[in-house]
C-alpha cells in the first residue's frame, strides 16, 4: 500500500528539530555529555571509538539475534509457522532418528495385507507381499527429503544467482546469462526430465532432485532478474555504489533482502513441486529405483488394485497422507516466513517486547478516492 | 473543555453566504495503539466564491480535511460531526448523511476534487476524450454539450483542445495531465473545487502558471476553491482567506493579508519564519523546534504547547477556543495569548538569534585557486539511435547535458536549479562519477575520474570514488527499507574504516546520530527506515555520506520532499556538516528559495540550467537580486513569495510547456519561450559571458548582456498566431 504523506506521524518518532544550530566549537559540553559508558577517547563525534574491544562473543551474539532470535519471535506469534515448523520437524525426526528406531522390512516380513491397527508388530499394516508399511514409509522419508532438499536448493541457488548477476551486471553478462535462462525456460520440462533420467539413470535421491529441478530454476532466474533491474535503479543502491561497496556485498546486503520473501516462497514451492514430480515419475515408472519410496509404494499399491480393494486401501492411503502432510507443512511455513523478512513485522515485534505500542499495518490513504 | 470569548466562527457566518460549513467535524481511525484522531473537531465556514488556502505540514490532518468535505474518508476511518453543504438555491444538505448514489452525484456535480497524483487518476489505455465521455455519461449529462464545454475549459487552460482529447495519458507531460484533470473536474460545472496539493509534483514555472490560471478560472466560473497545501508561499498570493492547520485542528483562520502580515498564532508565525523565500533576510529564517504530535497522543489543552515559547499553565490544561483577532471580524485564532504573541515572539526570536546564528560565510575563490572537481564540456546522451530491431520509430537520443563546463572548489557550494528534464540531476550525477559522460571530461584534482574504468558504473580509482558522494532526493528510497539504521550506517564504515570493530562502529554511529540531533540515539540505531520521519531519514542519509569522508557531496533535491518548516533545519545541518567535514556541496534543486538559502548562507553559487545547458551561473545575491538571463528572471517570477501582491506581474514566458527534448530548438534554446527573443536568437547560440563585478561573480548566456550585439538590430520573434492578444494567450503545445 502506498503511504500517503500524511501518515508519517503514525510511526513513533521523536525529535525532528535540530537542537542546536551551533557549530562544533560551541558545544564541547554536549560532546562530553555524550561520551558513552565505556569511555572511548574522543575529540569529536566523528572520531569516536570504543575502548572495549569487540569480542568474538559479541559478534556471535549479534548474528544470533539477527538471524535466529528475531525471526523466531516473529514466527512464535503465528500459528501457521508453529504448525508448519512442527510438521517439518516431525518429518526430519522420522528421517533421522526414526530409521534407527524402526527395523527395515522385507517381503514376507508379516502376513499379506494386514490392516492398520490390527497387529501391533505392524501398526500400519502390511502390503501384499507382507512388507511393513510403517517401516517402508519411514525409510522412504530419507530419500524424499534428500531429493526435496537438493532440488529446492538447486533451483534457488541457480535461479537467484543467475537472476542477481544478470540483472545487476547488465551488458554482455546479462545477454549471455539471459540467453541460457531462455533456453531452459523454453525446453519442455517433463520430456527433458524423462530423457535425462533415461540417459543418466540416476539412483542417488539428491541427483534425482537436481534432475527434477533442471528446468525449474530458469523461471525464477527470469523473475529475479526483472526485480533486480528495478532495484538497481533505487537510490540506496546508487548510494552504495558511490561508497564503493564491493559488488558481492552490495548484492547480498542491499538487494537480496528485498528479494527474500519472494525467494522463500519459491523455495517452498520448489520443494513441493519436487516431491510431487518425483512421486508422479516413480508412479509412472519413469525413474529407476532400487529402494522403496512413497511414489513406488503408490505405484505398487495401484498395480495391485488397491483402489478397488477395501482391504488394501491403507497401502495407498499411508503414502498419500505422508505426501500431503509434508506439503501442508511446507505451505504453512512458506506463508509465515514471508513476515520474517518484513521490516515492519520485525520492528513491531521488537517494540511490543519493549512494551511500546505497535503501529498499524495499513494507514489512511486518500488516493483511492480520486476516481469516483 | 473549550472556552472561547467569542463564538466567532459561528457568529460570523450569519452575514455571509456560506457554501460549506463544518461543525465539530472529526475523523478518527481505530488503531491498536488507541484511537487516532486525524481531524479533531474542526469548525469552519467556507464562503461562496472564495479561494480558501488551507496550510498544514504533513501530519496535520490536511488530507483528511479534504476527504471530510466530500465524505470520502477511506474505509476504516469514521467521520463524526456535521458537514453541511448549502446549494445556491435549495435546502442545506448534510453530506455525511448522503447515500452512496447521492454521494456519487454530489461529488463531481457539486464539489469536485483534484489530487496530487494526477498520473494515477488516468486510465492509461483510454484517451482523454474517453475520460470526459465516461464522466459525463456516468452522471447522465449531455455528452456533446459536455465535450464542447470541455474544449472551452482546455482552451482556458492553454491546451489545444482537439489534440488533447485525442491524446493518451502517457503522451502528456505532468503539467498537462494536471491541467486536463482540472478541466475534467470542472466539466460537470461543480460549485466548489477541492484541491489537495495539486501542484506538488510540478515544476516551478508550471506550478505558478497553474496557480495564475486558477485565479482566472475561479472568476470565470464563479467557483469556490479550497486549496490545500503544505507550501505556504504558494497560496499566499492566490487565497482570499487562509486557514492554518496544526495537529488536526485549525490554529488560525483569517484573511490572507492579515495572516501574512500580522499572524496572531505563534505557530503561524513560526511557520512563516521557517519558510525559505527569496526576499526575507536569512537571519529571519529559522526552523520550528520540536515536532508535530502523534494523532493518538495529542497534548491536552493547546496542542501546540510543547513547542510554544509562550506556553503557560492555562495553555496546558485549557483548549483555546476561537478568539477574534485583528481588525476584520472573521479572523479567528485558537490561542489564549494571541495578543502577546506578536511582541513576545519577536523578542524570543531575537534572543535566540543572537547566540547561534551561523554567520554567513563568504567563500571567496580567487581565480588561481585549484578546483576540486572540474567539468569540461560535459555531454550526456541517453537512448540509442534505434531501440531494437522492432523499433521503426525515429532515433530517440535525448541529450540531457550538452557541453557544460564549470569548476567546484574546496569548501564550495554550487546549487543547480532548473525545471525537471533540464538535466540538472544528470549533470550532478556526472560530476560525482555516477553517470559516465558521453563526451567531455571530469577531473578531480587534475585527474580524469573515468581514466582506467571500463564499465559505465564504477570508477577505478578508490580515492576518487571515496571523495565523491551522493545524498538523494527522496528520503523514502535513499535508505534500504530492509536494514536498520545500524547496518545502514555501518556500510560506509565497513568499507572505509575496516580497522573499526563492531563496538567502535556502534559508538561512532551513536555519536553521529546525536550530533545531528537524533536522540536518544540508542533507540534510533535499532530502527528501520519506516520508523523514522522524513527529516530523520534525510539526516541519516547525510550522515551516511559524511562517514565516507568525501570531498564533494551531490545533494539531489535533498530537502524538496520535506515539509517547508523542516527544510531550513536540514539545510542548516548541511552547512554545519560542511564546516565540520570540509566538504563541498553540489546541490540540485527545482526551488529557487531553497537554492538561495543554501547558496547565500555559504557564499556559494547558483547555476541555472535550461534544456541541458547552463544559462547563467553566479553568486546567490547576483542571481536572485540581479538576474540577467530572461529564464532566470522567469524562475524568479515563478517562485512564490510570502506576500500578497496586488498587481501580479505578467507571466514572463510565452509558452508554459517545455519544448520536446528530442527536437531541441535551434540557436538559443530558450527562444521558443523567451519574451525578449529576436530573430538572431533563432540562429545563433549565445555563449556564457562573464559579468562578474565587485558584487559577485556572474556569467550569463544571453545576447542581451552584450550591448553591441547584432541581436539589438534584429526583429523580435513574434508568434505565428499574433492577433493582438497578450503573448501568453497562445501556447505551442508540445510533448
Ligand atoms: S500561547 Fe498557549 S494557547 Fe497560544 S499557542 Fe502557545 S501554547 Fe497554545
Ligand atoms: S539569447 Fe535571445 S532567446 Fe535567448 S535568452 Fe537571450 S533574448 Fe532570450
Amino acid at each position: 500500500m502506498k503511504r500517503s504523506e500524511d501518515t508519517n506521524q503514525f510511526d513513533g518518532r521523536t525529535s525532528d528539530g535540530l537542537d542546536s544550530g551551533g557549530d562544533l566549537e560551541t558545544k564541547p559540553d554536549s560532546v562530553e555529555d555524550i561520551l558513552r559508558s565505556d569511555g572511548g577517547t574522543v575529540d569529536s563525534p566523528f572520531e569516536r571509538t570504543a575502548t572495549v574491544e569487540e569480542t568474538r562473543r559479541d559478534r556471535i551474539d549479534r548474528k544470533l539475534k539477527d538471524y535466529l532470535w528475531t525471526p523466531w519471535s516473529i514466527m512464535r506469534n503465528d500459528w501457521r509457522a508453529i504448525v508448519g515448523v512442527s510438521i517439518l520437524v516431525v518429518y526430519l525426526l522420522i528421517g533421522t532418528v526414526g530409521v534407527y528406531l524402526i527395523d527395515p522390512t522385507h517381503p514376507t516380513h508379516g502376513e499379506s495385507l494386514v490392516g492398520p491397527f490390527e497387529d501391533w508388530s505392524h501398526p500400519l499394516g502390511t502390503d501384499q507381499s507382507g512388507q511393513d508399511i510403517l517401516s517402508m514409509t519411514v525409510y522412504s522419508t530419507v530419500p524424499i527429503l534428500q531429493m526435496m532438499g537438493a532440488g529446492a536448493l538447486f533451483t534457488i541457488v541457480l535461479g537467484t544467482g543467475f537472476g542477481l548477476v544478470s540483472g545487476y551486471k547488465g551488458g554482455m553478462v546479462d545477454t549471455v546469462l539471459s540467453s541460457i535462462t531462455d533456453v531452459f525456460i523454453n525446453i519442455p520440462g517433463l520430456p527433458l526430465v524423462i530423457v535425462l533420467s533415461v540417459l543418466l539413470e540416476p539412483e542417488h535421491p539428491a541427483l534425482v532432485g537436481v534432475l527434477l529441478a533442471a528446468a525449474a530454476w530458469a523461471g525464477l532466474a527470469r523473475a529475479i532478474r526483472s526485480q533486480v533491474l528495478t532495484l538497481r535503479g533505487e537510490a540506496f543502491v546508487e548510494a552504495s555504489r558511490a561508497m564503493d561497496v564491493p559488488t558481492i556485498s552490495l548484492l547480498r546486503k542491499e538487494i537480496l533482502p528485498h528479494l527474500m520473501p519472494y525467494i522463500v516462497v519459491n523455495l517452498v514451492n520448489a520443494a513441493r513441486r519436487i516431491i510431487f514430480a518425483a512421486v508422479a515419475l516413480y508412479f509412472l515408472g519413469i525413474l529407476p529405483y532400487s529402494d522403496a519410496n512413497w511414489g513406488v509404494m503408490l505405484e505398487s499399491a495401484y498395480r495391485a488394485g488397491a483402489v478397488y480393494r477395501p482391504d488394501a486401501i491403507h497401502w495407498l492411503l499411508v503414502p498419500m497422507i505422508a505426501i500431503s502432510g509434508i506439503s501442508i507443512g511446507l505451505v504453512l511455513l512458506g506463508q509465515s516466513l514471508d513476515r520474517v523478512f518484513n521490516p515492519r513485522a520485525r520492528a513491531r515485534h521488537e517494540r511490543s517486547d519493549d512494551g511500546k505500542g505497535s503501529e498499524p499495518e495499513s494507514e489512511p490513504n486518500t488516493t483511492n478516492v480520486t476516481q469516483m | 473543555m473549550t472556552i472561547s470569548e467569542s463564538d466567532a466562527s459561528l457568529v460570523d457566518s450569519t452575514g455571509t453566504d456560506t457554501i460549506v460549513e463544518l461543525r465539530d467535524t472529526s475523523v478518527s481511525f481505530g488503531m491498536d495503539r488507541g484511537e487516532s484522531r486525524v481531524l479533531n473537531e474542526v469548525n469552519i465556514d467556507i464562503e461562496r466564491n472564495e479561494i480558501l488556502g488551507v496550510i498544514g505540514e504533513s501530519g496535520s490532518g490536511k488530507s483528511m480535511f479534504a476527504s471530510a468535505l466530500l465524505d470520502a474518508v477511506p474505509a476504516p476511518g469514521t467521520t463524526t460531526g456535521d458537514v453541511i453543504y448549502h446549494p445556491e438555491d435549495g435546502d442545506p444538505v448534510d453530506v455525511t448523511g448522503l447515500s452512496k448514489s447521492e454521494l456519487k452525484q454530489f461529488r463531481w456535480e457539486e464539489i469536485s476534487m483534484v489530487f496530487q497524483g494526477a498520473m494515477s487518476s488516468f486510465n492509461p489505455v483510454r484517451s482523454v476524450r474517453t475520460h470526459f465521455v465516461e464522466t459525463l455519461s456516468a452522471h447522465d449529462y449531455d455528452v456533446d454539450a459536455g465535450i464542447e464545454r470541455a474544449k472551452d475549459l482546455l482552451e482556458d487552460l492553454y491546451l489545444e483542445p482537439e489534440r488533447m482529447l485525442e491524446s493518451y495519458p502517457h503522451e502528456l507531460s505532468g503539467g498537462m495531465k494536471q491541467r486536463v484533470l482540472i478541466a475534467l473536474s470542472l466539466v460537470l460545472e461543480p460549485e466548489m473545487l477541492v484541491m489537495d496539493e495539486p501542484t506538488a509534483a510540478l515544476d516551478l514555472l508550471m506550478q505558478q502558471s497553474i496557480i495564475s490560471l486558477l485565479n482566472e478560472i475561479q472568476e470565470k466560473h464563479d467557483l469556490t476553491i479550497v486549496f490545500i497545501t503544505h507550501d505556504l508561499p504558494l497560496v499566499a498570493d492566490l487565497s482570499d482567506r487562509l486557514a492554518v492547520l496544526y495537529a488536526f485542528e485549525f490554529a488560525e483562520i483569517g484573511p490572507a493579508d492579515e495572516i501574512l502580515e500580522r499572524p496572531a498564532h505563534p505557530y503561524t508565525r513560526a511557520l512563516l519564519n521557517a519558510t525559505p523565500n527569496l526576499s526575507a533576510p536569512l537571519e529571519q529564517m529559522r526552523p520550528i523546534e520540536g515536532e508535530s504530535p502523534d494523532p493518538v497522543n495529542i497534548p491536552p489543552g493547546c496542542s501546540y504547547h510543547p513547542r510554544c515559547p509562550l506556553a503557560d499553565e492555562q495553555c496546558k490544561s485549557i483548549d483555546p477556543g476561537p478568539y477574534d483577532a485583528g481588525d476584520s471580524r472573521n479572523h479567528d485564532v485558537y490561542c489564549h495569548h494571541w495578543e502577546q504573541s506578536i511582541d513576545d515572539l519577536e523578542r524570543a526570536f531575537t534572543e535566540s538569534n543572537s547566540d547561534d546564528s551561523p554567520a554567513t560565510r563568504n567563500a571567496s575563490h580567487s581565480d588561481d585557486a585549484e578546483p576540486l572537481v572540474s567539468l569540461e564540456d560535459v555531454e550526456v546522451q541517453f537512448g540509442s539511435e534505434n531501440d531494437g530491431w522492432l523499433d521503426f520509430g525515429e532515433s530517440d537520443v535525448v541529450t540531457a547535458v550538452d557541453g557544460i563546463s564549470f569548476d567546484i572548489y574546496e569548501n564550495d557550494v554550487v546549487v543547480l536549479v532548473g525545471e525537471s528534464g533540464c538535466g540538472k540531476t544528470t549533470l550532478g550525477k556526472t560530476a560525482v562519477g555516477l553517470q559516465r559522460p558521453t563526451d567531455g571530461t571530469i577531473e578531480y584534482k587534475d585527474r580524469d575520474i573515468w581514466k582506467g574504468s571500463s564499465g559505465s558504473s564504477t570508477l577505478e580509482d578508490e580515492e576518487i570514488r571515496r571523495a565523491l558522494q551522493i545524498v538523494h532526493q527522496d528520503p523514502g528510497s535513499s535508505l534500504n527499507s530492509h536494514q536498520r539504521v545500524r547496518s545502514i550506517l555501518s556500510t560506509p564504515l565497513n568499507r572505509w574504516h575496516p580497522d573499526l570493530d563492531g563496538n567502535d562502529r556502534r559508538e561512532r554511529i551513536l555519536a553521529m546520530l546525536e550530533y545531528v540531533g537524533i536522540s536518544p540515539p540508542e533507540d534510533y540505531i535499532e530502527r528501520y527506515p519506516h520508523q523514522l520521519s522524513g527529516g530523520e531519514k534525510q539526516r541519516v542519509a547525510l550522515i551516511r555520506a559524511m562517514l565516507v569522508n568525501p570531498d564533494l557531496i551531490l545533494a539531489d533535491e535533498a530537502v524538496s520532499a520535506l515539509d517547508v518548516s523542516l527544510r531550513v533545519s536540514i539545510m542548516d545541518l548541511m552547512i554545519e556538516l560542511q564546516d565540520a567535514f570540509d566538504t563541498s556541496f553540489l546541490s540540485v534543486s527545482h526551488d529557487l528559495s531553497n537554492a538561495r538559502y543554501l547558496a547565500e548562507k555559504t557564499g556559494g553559487r547558483i547555476g541555472v540550467m535550461y534544456l541541458g545547458e547552463l544559462v547563467e551561473i553566479g553568486s546567490a545575491e547576483q542571481i536572485i537580486q540581479n538576474p540577467q538571463h530572461p529564464y532566470t528572471q522567469a524562475l524568479r517570477w515563478a517562485t512564490p513569495e510570502l506576500e500578497q501582491d496586488d498587481d501580479p506581474d505578467e507571466n514572463p514566458i510565452r509558452t508554459i510547456d517545455v519544448p520536446d527534448q528530442k527536437n531541441m530548438p535551434s540557436g538559443c534554446r530558450y527562444h521558443t519561450r523567451c519574451p525578449d527573443a529576436r530573430e538572431t536568437c533563432r540562429t545563433q547560440k549565445p555563449e556564457l559571458v562573464d559579468l562578474s563585478n565587485e558584487d559577485g561573480v556572474q556569467r550569463t548566456a544571453c545576447f542581451r548582456v552584450d550591448d553591441d550585439h547584432e541581436y539589438w538590430d534584429s526583429e523580435p520573434i513574434t508568434d505565428d498566431a499574433v492577433d493582438g492578444d497578450e503573448d501568453d494567450d497562445h501556447v505551442n503545445v508540445s510533448g
